[in-house]
């Protein structure tokens, strides 16, 4: 599964997403607010200078000048961001006077002037002093008293003081934001989790209806899942509605071909004849064909089954019951070994076909004894599922070198003398590898023939 | 000995019929399960052929009402369901032996005769009783070797007392063994039979117990 196809990643990332954009534009406005109000802190600051500024300057001979000191000392340290600076608009370098922080340094105004301006409109900008230092600049003009030119008052503070104090707002905000957005991912993880959680008991429970350890959906779910496996449980229903029916319509052919074929085969053996043997030998193949295809369309209908499990020592034991009925005459001794755990994942008439043929032969060729056993699979043909061996053991002739292979070909008989339709072992093989089982012969310890059916299974191995 | 052929279609239920007659049995039929039952119940028959796919009451709710009310007779089934379960079923129902179809018909006149000759604990197809030799399978009838010719009505009362050798067996049971319901019975004509029989074998096994009936018997026994 790709990750990017998880519901649960795509959640997680969508809200993710969301949580971030807007975490970025929350920082970016408390950030621009905060330096804002830092501005306008120190625009408040340099105004109250500028009205110190305002009532200790005099013209004195049309040269603006000082008649007290201005109480703050910053102006007076050389360079160092604060300063102030009164400039005749359009005046000469006589026509000035500054702090002495700016000492022969002067800032220029151009960036102040606009005609249209009325007196004592405040301006405000940045600009850089020469030694580098960013300052907050504001500026009014005015008419001093007893003169007709303009004169532009200028404060400037040292901004780069007050950006360490940002800098620090603004760090904080990061560290207070993202802690902010790993609690909101976190808590949407969670969510998610939780939100899921059904799904994940929902696919529990499939995965146990695969398993045959269940055959509907039983479990309560929210709302809108519960409609789902509503709708899932019909769908199961119908399923084994269908195949149940397949099965009795083909059960139904059967009936009804095989009594026709008896009759038809009764009435050519009393009249004999060219006419008689030809009816009879294609009664023969009609025969074979019906039930080959029956047992094909048998077993096609049931390869899609899911979720049946049925309990193989139940059917060793029936069938047991059964054969030693069959065979009341010969005696036969049956040893049988059971493994009360184990449960053999799929049809119980499958398992009854395997296992019946398998015994059969066992009754059929027997001079004596005869063994089965259940059990867990010695040999299993793969270790991520469960599987269970049944063991037919007798003590009759086995088979001989190569008959192995012989013996699980359709049609092939290895012995024409005793009765059966020699589709027997075939049977068998076909039906255990549908399962994705083996069905292997061998010598038994009886001295006959040791059949080992291996098949998927569930349950408490051992 | 008198069967029973429980069997819907026609075709085969005639074949059957005849087939169990030409071997010498007194055969009753029935073409549906509820007058198969009933006559089961009712008629004392030495072994029921049973086809278990019939209309009204299917052959393996008749079976088990013939076991439940205390039947015993050997039970033959008739199935085209030849899957195991359908055997298991069959058996746990009570059959006997089972033989699925399309069959010849040899095969099911082999597997009656087994049954019957298992009925009365018999392990070969060939009876015998001191010199004299019944052979079930090819219905041949010999004494000291020598074949003896016998109607098919003399063969079926000799079958019936030879396969409960030893047992006395009154007229009415020996009527109900070997005619058919439909044959307009005579406890008379038996006798006549048994005269006839004991002619054509000439040993004296056939010994009749007075008031009693007829017992089968090695001819230095006393009964």
């Amino acid at each position: 599964m790709k990750r990017s196809s998880s519901l649960a990643f795509r959640l997680i990332a969508a809200a993710a997403v969301v949580s971030i954009v807007l975490l970025l534009a929350a920082g970016i406005l408390l950030s621009s607010l905060f330096t804002a109000a830092v501005e306008r802190s120190l625009d408040a600051r340099l105004q109250a200078v500028m009205d110190g500024l305002l009532a200790s300057v005099e013209l004195e001979g049309g040269k603006p000048k000082m008649n007290r000191q201005l109480a703050d000392t910053r102006f007076e340290l050389p360079l160092n961001g604060w300063y102030w600076q009164i400039t005749q608009v359009g005046g000469d370098a006589g026509h000035q006077l500054a702090s002495t922080s700016l000492l022969d340094e002067r800032l220029p105004i151009a960036q102040f002037d606009d005609p249209g301006r009325a007196d004592g409109v405040r301006q405000a900008g940045y600009m850089r002093d020469k030694s580098g230092n960013r300052l907050r600049v504001i500026e009014q003009r005015f008419n001093l008293f007893g003169s007709k030119e303009q004169y532009s008052f200028l404060i400037a503070g040292n901004f780069d003081e007050l950006q360490a104090e940002v800098s620090a707002f603004n760090n904080a905000l990061i560290a207070v934001l993202g802690l902010l957005g790993a609690g909101l991912v976190a808590a949407i993880f969670v969510q998610v989790r939780f939100g899921l959680r059904p799904l994940s008991a929902l696919q529990t429970e499939l995965a146990r209806i695969r398993e045959g350890e269940q055959v509907r959906i039983s479990g309560f779910y929210p709302d809108e899942i519960q409609t789902v496996t509503g709708e899932l449980n019909q769908l199961l229903d119908a399923n084994t509605e269908i195949i149940e029916r397949a099965r009795t319509q083909v059960g139904n052919l059967a009936h009804a071909l095989k009594t026709p074929l008896s009759v038809l085969t009764n009435e050519a053996a009393i009249h004999g004849g060219p006419l008689g043997s030809k009816v009879t030998e294609q009664a023969g193949i009609m025969r074979d064909q019906v039930s080959m295809y029956l047992d094909r369309a048998r077993r096609a209908a049931r390869a899609h089954t899911i979720g049946t499990v049925c309990d193989p020592n139940e059917v060793v034991k029936a069938l047991v019951r059964t054969l030693e009925r069959i065979h009341v005459e010969q005696g036969i001794r049956v040893e049988a070994g059971y493994a009360p755990a184990v449960r053999f994942r799929g049809e119980r008439q499958d398992l009854e076909e395997m296992v019946g043929n398998l015994l059969d032969n066992a009754f059929k060729w027997s001079s004596g004894n005869i063994s089965v056993a259940v059990r867990p699979a010695r040999n299993p043909p793969d270790t991520r599922i469960s599987w269970l061996d049944i063991v037919v053991e007798d003590d009759g002739p086995g088979l001989p070198d190569g008959g192995a292979e012989i013996a699980t070909q359709r049609g092939r008989r290895l012995d024409e003398t005793k009765p059966g339709s020699g589709l027997g072992l075939n049977i068998v093989f076909e039906t255990a590898s549908m399962y994705g089982g083996r069905l292997s012969l061998g010598k038994s310890r009886l001295g006959g023939l040791e059949a080992v059916l291996t098949l998927p299974a569930t349950g408490g191995q051992g | 000995m008198r069967l029973l052929v429980v069997e819907d279609d026609p075709d085969l239920n005639r074949q059957l019929v005849s087939a169990l007659s030409d071997a010498g049995y007194a055969v009753d039929s029935a073409s549906d399960g509820e007058d198969g039952h009933f006559l089961g119940d009712t008629e004392p028959y030495d072994a029921v052929i049973l086809d278990l796919g019939l209309p009204v009451m299917d052959g393996v709710s008749v079976l088990e009402a013939w076991r439940r009310e205390g039947r015993t007779m050997p039970v033959l089934i008739l199935t085209a369901r030849d899957r195991w379960s359908d055997k298991v079923a069959g058996f746990d129902a009570g059959a006997d032996d089972y033989v699925a179809k399309p069959f010849h018909m040899e095969e099911v006149l082999a597997r009656v005769r087994a049954l019957l000759r298992r009925a009365s604990g018999n392990a070969s197809s060939e009876l015998s009783c001191g010199e004299l030799v019944v052979d079930t399978a090819s219905a041949r009838v010999s004494v000291a070797g020598n074949p003896v010719k016998l109607t098919s009505l003399e063969f079926r009362l000799l079958s019936y007392m030879i396969h409960h050798k030893g047992k006395v067996i009154s007229r009415t049971e020996l009527v109900e063994h070997l005619y058919d319901q439909d044959f307009d019975r005579d406890s008379n004509t038996i006798e006549v039979f048994v005269g006839r029989l004991r002619k054509k074998l000439g040993i004296d096994v056939l010994k009749t117990i007075r008031g009693l009936g007829y017992c089968l018997s090695e001819p230095d026994e006393k009964v």
